[in-house]
């Protein structure tokens, strides 16, 4: 154990604004919180949308996805592949294993996701039937079957087996031929292949090859063709309900999982003291008093740890005062309560007021004294770099004859009163030297993503990611 | 060096590779922590639905107040909810039936299996007081019909009207059935199957999203030695074993 309180706790003698280490930790905390929103509300749009897109440009989900044939890379000579890039004849007369008509995708298959899927339609099976779908790296053999190299895997329609490398075809399914759909997949979940025919699965194969692959056809005999789909055109096979029950699996196995008694209930009860939702708290402890050993008993076992009650009535009272926008009484309140947290006017904190005070003249249309306002208290702030920013966005709205459907009408709404609130909140949380910068809720939905992100990276980038906000939007 | 030798050692060193786990200091993974985006809204929402889910209206009712945030279900159907619950949980079942029915009747009608759980829970209700003849009167006519629809339920049944077999019942075979976890257990299906009808999930999603966490730590002990949370209720994080 050790030292390990010492990320959230900051012991803080003597107020914020002495100067030294601390401090500079306090306004980055609270410049998180500031940015985080900001950030949030970049780009046009509804907030809904602006959201999503945040969610999007994550670095995740913008994985290239393969969408036609790679003509560059294929094995030129014995096959034809058509203008748009999506279906491929054999036009030669085959002579031996080193003349297959061989195209990979133009990309290899994404990994950040729970399975990959593309399907092929064998439009004829010509003279032999020698068609093959599968998988292979980037150093593959252009003239070979998939499947006859190492690290390469195909299912192959005129015998129905599986290779996975030089010499190795197992007995897999059944053969396919024209008319046929023939599907391949990557599960990366449970790292397997996995190969359909005419809409059924036909079965697993386990991947034991990491890095990108390509999905990859093969033809070889004469006038054999078939037609690629990578998703442009329905599946035959329901690959959704394929995730789906994959998804399932793994939920179940999480569900498995046992969690100490009301742990749940705890949690969200240190969450309410944590930002001094006091009302809601009172009404949660009425609510559970009969259904929940008291407090007191939870206390001898251990549970005494459950939050913060620090200061909790002035946290709530100077909360509801930021959220119905009276910036001064709360400036007062803070001066007669705790004069040192807004003592240095250079500090984050006050900065924050500011612009919130700021923010309320103009929403009320006080555009006059919005101006004088920021001429005397705002102007300061646009020396400090990390501040610049926002001092526009503020000043912006002055330039728009309806503020709150300009780009900067974010800062018009109940969010950025929320925003100052908990940041003072922080300030006054942070006068006791028990305190924790960071609600244990919030602690650990960070673990959690990042256990998952972890993983995930191990993994060589397979599977999905977890979002806080996808959990939150099923339903 | 004999083969032997060399052989052996081959063998630590492809031990040592395949057991090495990737270590992870406090330093590095509190960088990692610190780079998440979590968004306080998403944390509000979490917190809601669980109020909500959980029934508790006026707790939830208050955190919109304070917190800005707004349910994800109509906080008027929460109390309707509750008070079924409620009355399941008191033994005043037949209420808790009509209160059901007030609400949505499709929510019996689709729920053979619920609506005989809270027939057998009356008829634990009238064994428990005494009244022996309207038990076996209500057994008959409104029970033992859908035993004869279902095993389970059949069994179910001589389950329970092994009750009146039985001279101490607190020490019989089926006292269970008597017992305060049984109302519980019947409530908590009326619940569920209350928020399935207002196409809401039946429980809450912390919990899940607490084992998931506990879920993913596992896994990622596999491959990895970093800072764990051991104890969710303090959500302290202690530095990885080495």
């Amino acid at each position: 154990m050790g030292n390990n309180q010492e990320e959230t706790r900051l012991s803080l003698p003597g107020g914020v604004n002495g100067g030294g280490g601390n401090n500079n930790k306090i306004n980055m905390e609270i410049l998180r919180l500031v940015l985080n929103r900001r950030r949030c509300n970049e780009g046009n749009g509804s907030e809904e949308e602006k959201i999503i897109e945040e969610e999007d440009d994550d670095d995740e989900e913008e994985e290239e996805v393969p969408t036609h044939l790679n003509t560059i890379n294929s094995s030129g000579g014995f096959l034809v592949v058509s203008p748009d890039k999506l279906s491929v004849k054999y036009t030669n007369v085959q002579l031996h294993g080193h003349d297959v008509g061989v195209v990979q995708a133009n990309c290899p298959a994404p990994t950040k996701r729970l399975v990959y899927y593309f399907e092929i339609f064998v439009k004829n099976a010509g003279a032999k039937g020698q068609i093959a779908i599968g998988f292979t790296n980037e150093h593959f053999k252009m003239r070979r079957q998939p499947g006859w190299e190492t690290n390469s895997y195909g299912y192959h329609g005129d015998d129905g087996l599986l290779y996975r490398g030089p010499g190795k075809g197992d007995s897999f399914g059944p053969t396919f031929t024209s008319g046929d759909t023939i599907g391949g997949g990557i599960n990366y979940a449970s790292q397997e292949f996995f190969f359909t025919k005419n809409g059924k699965l036909v079965g697993p194969v386990y991947k034991d090859v990491k890095g990108p692959l390509f999905p990859t056809v093969a033809v070889h005999s004469q006038n054999e063709e078939v037609i690629v789909n990578f998703g442009q055109q329905p599946f035959v096979f329901d690959i959704k309900a394929f995730a789906q029950a994959e998804r399932l699996k793994q939920h179940m196995s999480i569900e498995k999982v046992l969690l100490p008694l009301n742990v749940s209930h705890w949690i969200v009860r240190s969450y309410l003291l944590h930002y001094g939702y006091q009302d809601t708290l009172n009404s949660f402890d009425m609510a559970s008093k009969s259904t929940l050993p008291p407090i007191a008993v939870l206390q001898e076992n251990g549970f005494s740890e459950h939050g913060n009650m620090f200061a909790l009535n002035h946290r709530k009272l100077l909360r509801q005062l930021i959220r119905s926008g009276d910036i001064d009484s709360a400036f007062g309140k803070l001066r007669e309560w705790y004069p040192q947290i807004i003592q240095n006017d250079m500090s984050t904190i006050c900065f924050l007021l500011h612009c919130q005070k700021f923010i309320e003249l103009v929403q009320v249309g006080k555009l006059e004294e919005a101006v004088i306002y920021a001429k005397a208290e705002l102007a300061k702030y646009f020396e400090i770099a990390s501040l610049a920013g926002l001092v526009q966005d503020c000043i912006a709205l002055l330039a728009y004859e309806e503020p709150s459907k300009s780009p900067f009408g974010y800062l018009l709404g109940m969010g950025q009163r929320e925003v100052a609130a908990d940041a003072v909140n922080l300030m006054v949380l942070l006068e006791d030297p028990q305190s924790c910068t960071k609600s244990h809720l919030e602690k650990l939905l960070r673990q959690l993503t990042a256990c998952c992100l972890e993983k995930r990276a191990i993994n060589g980038d397979q599977g999905e990611a977890f979002h806080l906000q996808s959990v939150l939007q099923s339903s | 060096m004999s083969m032997f030798r060399v052989f052996i050692s081959h063998l630590t060193d492809i031990e040592t590779m395949t057991t090495s786990k990737k270590v992870i200091t406090r330093e590095e993974w509190e960088k990692k922590l610190n780079d998440v985006k979590i968004r306080k809204e998403d944390m509000n929402k979490l917190v809601m639905n669980f109020l909500v889910t959980e029934g508790y209206v006026e707790a939830a009712e208050r955190f919109k107040m304070e917190s800005g945030t707004e349910p994800d279900i109509d906080l008027a159907t929460i109390t309707d909810r509750m008070a079924v619950k409620k009355a399941v949980q008191c033994g005043n079942v037949e209420d808790a039936i009509e209160k059901v029915n007030d609400l949505n009747p499709e929510i019996l009608d689709t729920n053979p299996q619920l609506f005989f759980h809270l027939q057998q829970q009356r008829l634990i209700e009238l064994i428990r007081n005494g009244k022996v003849e309207e038990a076996l009167e209500f057994a008959q006519e409104e029970l033992a019909p859908r035993g004869e629809e279902n095993q389970s339920f059949l069994e179910e049944l001589e389950r329970t009207v092994a009750l009146l077999a039985f001279e101490d019942v607190s020490n019989c075979p089926v006292g269970e059935l008597l017992d305060i976890s049984q109302r519980l257990k019947t409530a908590s299906e009326v619940n569920a199957a209350i928020l399935t009808s207002q196409s809401h999930e039946k429980d809450p999603k912390l919990p899940s999203l607490l084992k998931m966490l506990i879920w993913a730590q596992n896994q990622l002990d596999e491959k990895a030695a970093y800072p764990r949370i051991n104890d969710l209720s303090t959500a302290i994080l202690e530095d990885p074993a080495v």
